[in-house]
């Protein structure tokens, strides 16, 4: 059981940083920066700067997202802001604005 | 509104700042700041928190620092290392747990007996 959950309910002002899978289903704002993969699920809202391993959005995310493999946009996801990873895949779909950095 | 999908903080993680909700949450890592509750916070052995804690039940394993308000009840189990202000109508310490701080389960007392009235 080494997984953080956020759930849908609860509200996180602030930072959370660590090193195990992040879930998110509830709603973060500030900063998240975790060296295991990131989770943002459908209903779920990240207002924050976003660093992790793989990052996959299938909720709503306003703020940079740095992934140091991967960077997932899934179908139904919204996200705003810049985007670096060295893969990043945008589902049919996905709604993004943002600039793409992958570091080419 | 009962909660299906738990709030967990695994013990590779620290949270600092704000977290409120409605449903139960569950600490093994580490909180620090302020927690808003209006349900049962459970603070696992390995979890430790420095914060100004509000919820409805608070269920105390590990180690806690700060003022621990719980409108139901509070229980400080056997693991426990709490040090501060722990406010409830019912607080439960068990054998082998360590408390230093204030305990007030807002007791009316009777008026001859009421501080400042001997």
């Amino acid at each position: 059981m080494a997984n953080t959950v956020v759930g849908s309910s609860i509200v996180i002002d602030g930072e959370i940083s660590g090193e195990e899978p992040l879930t998110i289903l509830g709603t973060v704002k500030g900063k998240i920066a975790v060296t295991q993969n990131v989770t943002v699920e459908p209903g779920a809202t990240v207002e924050a700067d976003v660093e992790g391993q793989t990052v996959t959005v299938s909720g709503k995310v306003t703020g940079n997202v740095t992934a140091r493999e991967k960077l997932e946009l899934r179908a139904d996801s919204k996200m705003v802001g810049n985007a670096k990873a060295p893969r990043i895949v945008v589902a049919d779909g996905a709604t993004f604005k943002g600039n793409v950095d992958m570091d080419v | 509104m009962a909660s299906e999908d738990p709030c967990f903080i695994g013990n590779k993680t620290t949270v600092r700042g704000q977290v409120s909700g409605k449903q139960d949450v569950v600490v093994e890592g580490r909180i620090e700041g302020h927690v808003s509750l209006q349900s049962q916070l459970t603070i696992e052995e390995s979890g430790s928190v420095e914060a100004d804690v509000e919820a409805a039940v608070a269920t105390l394993k590990g180690e806690v620092r700060g003022p621990v308000v719980a409108t139901r009840s509070a229980v400080l189990h056997a693991t426990a290392r709490v040090a501060g202000k722990v406010k409830a109508p019912s607080i439960t310490i068990e054998d082998g747990a360590r408390f230093s701080g204030e305990i007030d389960m807002d007791v009316e007392l009777p008026a001859g007996l009421a501080p400042g009235n001997a």
